[in-house]
């Protein structure tokens, strides 16, 4: 992936909030003890992340790098957080203690985190920066009062564009100035996007011609293989990253390609493993609301399933090519499938969408068996009318033996 | 009708005066840096969007524009982007003409973030 190759790797390659990385640069090299905290507040996919990271390696320091949200009480932070910001090394080297996604405090009680931040902001022997998505949260206008607030915003198009052409020359690409100026507007501020906007325009045919990058499939089936041909978990997390898709989708596409895969069957017992904790991890968020569960999809993939079907071969399944002859069925939105899923969805008390993905094809399954096929008629009420519980029963013997 | 007042991004600039309240909202809330001497100036701690919408709720129509990271010159005079470029929520530094992306220009981008960094 050429936003992996082209990622910046110092403060003076990075685009954009030139004067905001002057600050923060001007401010941890003049840090002492008792200095307010940094605190990075922009949208996400403006650069905070990669500043901080390239900020602690350009200054020799050790990063410390806790995300709020995993750690909200006060005690949790204290135990992460005390020995980081209490320890400077025996040769006066210090470490830079990184709070991403302070945000996550707010919305639930945060049993005394954000007091605990602030507290420790005047005593930290260690720099701190925290980064935060939103900056109008009751818990970052507290904080704001105990650090230096500075915003990062998407760097202006010319920008991505000079980037974009320091791109093209480096894999020696002739591209139009229409063309890039095409591709600046689609990604919006976003220079990784726009990085995989030019990659894709340029993987793709010739004769597609212009607005070829806007081909989702191709971009879908990159990405996947991008992840499953990665050279390490990096770039494979790189990879499902970037890719624009809803996380049932993602699931599901990768269970579809592992189990096309072939994998010997150890390997895809413990693949398939994976899949079925991410689409514990996917149930539980949406139980629970608690949508910043699914940062972790990613990563789960990256660090558990990637390990397992690195250079095995594995290739993404396209979309057309279907591993379960039963899903084509519970996919296709016919009009018996959609009615019998409403009328599951009623009894089981979940959404129809849910009824038709994940429990139909098993239901369907268990329907060779006379017997559970006449009691699920009857639980479904589709014994109401004789001549439609005719037409149901063979449907149902139909999807059966697929 | 409403004034429009052209500001440069990270240059000092002057208001007539707009109350209390508008003073307050600008400078505490949406942090505006403000100066007796010098005015006031948009900098990388200011919620530029929340400062261009007080503005304009007190009358004064405001048209942003970047300056050059290398040179310091007025950016925006003449790029392509001026249509879909949203000034108030892109970064404050741009490119000039003179320093257009097509001239090949990042070597010397980033070398003046080091120069500044030095300087």
């Amino acid at each position: 992936m050429w936003s992996e190759k082209y990622r910046p790797s110092r403060l003076d390659q990075l685009i954009g909030n030139e004067d905001a990385r002057l600050v923060l640069s001007l401010w941890l090299s003049k840090w002492k003890p008792g200095t307010k905290a940094a605190l990075l507040v922009g949208p996400p996919g403006t650069g905070k992340t990669t500043f901080v990271n390239l900020l602690a390696r350009a200054d020799g320091m050790n990063l410390v790098d806790l995300n709020a949200s995993d750690v909200r009480t006060k005690e949790k932070l204290q135990r992460r957080m005390g020995e980081a910001m209490s320890t400077v090394s025996l040769f006066g080297e210090r470490s830079l203690i990184f709070l991403d996604e302070v945000d996550g405090l707010a919305g639930r009680a945060d049993l005394g985190a954000v007091e605990f931040i602030k507290e420790s902001v005047k005593e930290s022997q260690n720099p701190i920066v925290m980064a935060a998505n939103d900056p109008d949260s009751d818990e970052i206008k507290k904080l704001s009062s105990s650090c230096m607030t500075v915003r990062f915003r998407p760097p202006p198009p010319r920008e991505v564009e000079m980037y974009l052409r320091e791109v093209a020359r480096g894999e020696g690409l002739a591209v139009g100035d229409e063309e890039l100026r095409a591709l600046v507007i689609e990604a919006a501020g976003d220079v990784r996007q726009a990085i995989n906007l030019l990659q894709s325009t340029q993987n793709a045919p010739r004769e597609e011609g212009r607005g070829r990058y806007k081909d989702k499939d191709r971009t879908v089936s990159e990405a996947f293989n991008g992840f499953f041909g990665a050279a390490d978990k990096g770039e494979a997390l790189a990879s499902l990253r970037d890719l624009s898709m809803s996380p049932f989708e993602k699931v599901r596409e990768v269970q579809r390609s592992v189990v096309k895969s072939g994998l010997p069957p150890g390997a895809m017992a413990k693949a398939l493993e994976t899949v079925s904790r991410a689409d514990l991890l996917i149930g539980k968020m949406m139980k629970a609301g608690d949508w910043r569960l699914l940062r972790y999809l990613d990563r789960l993939f990256a660090e558990e399933l990637f390990p397992v079907v690195k250079g095995m071969g594995v290739k993404y399944a396209g979309q057309d090519d279907l591993p379960f002859p039963v899903l084509v069925r519970v996919w296709n939105d016919s009009k018996k499938v959609r009615e019998v899923s409403v009328k599951y969805a009623a009894k089981a008390h979940t959404s129809g969408m849910s009824a038709r993905s994940q429990d139909l094809p098993y239901v369907f399954a268990l329907c060779s068996k006379k017997k559970f096929r006449e009691d699920l008629e009857r639980a479904l009420g589709l014994d109401a009318d004789p001549d439609l519980l005719q037409s149901y029963d063979r449907f149902l013997q139909k999807e059966a033996a697929r | 009708m409403a004034e429009k007042k052209r500001i440069v991004v990270g240059g000092w600039f002057d208001l007539p005066r707009l109350g209390t309240e508008v003073f307050s909202a600008l400078v505490r809330k949406q942090g505006v840096v403000y100066e007796k001497s010098t005015g006031f100036k948009f900098d990388s701690g200011t919620d530029l969007q929340g400062a261009v919408r007080t503005l304009r709720s007190a009358g004064v129509d405001v048209e942003l524009t970047l300056r050059c990271w290398i040179c310091g010159k007025e950016a925006c005079p003449g790029c392509p982007y001026l249509q879909s470029c949203d000034r108030a929520s892109v970064s404050s530094f741009c490119l000039c003409a003179d320093h257009s992306p097509e001239k090949s220009v990042f070597g010397e981008y980033a070398r003046t973030f080091d120069v500044n960094l030095k300087g």
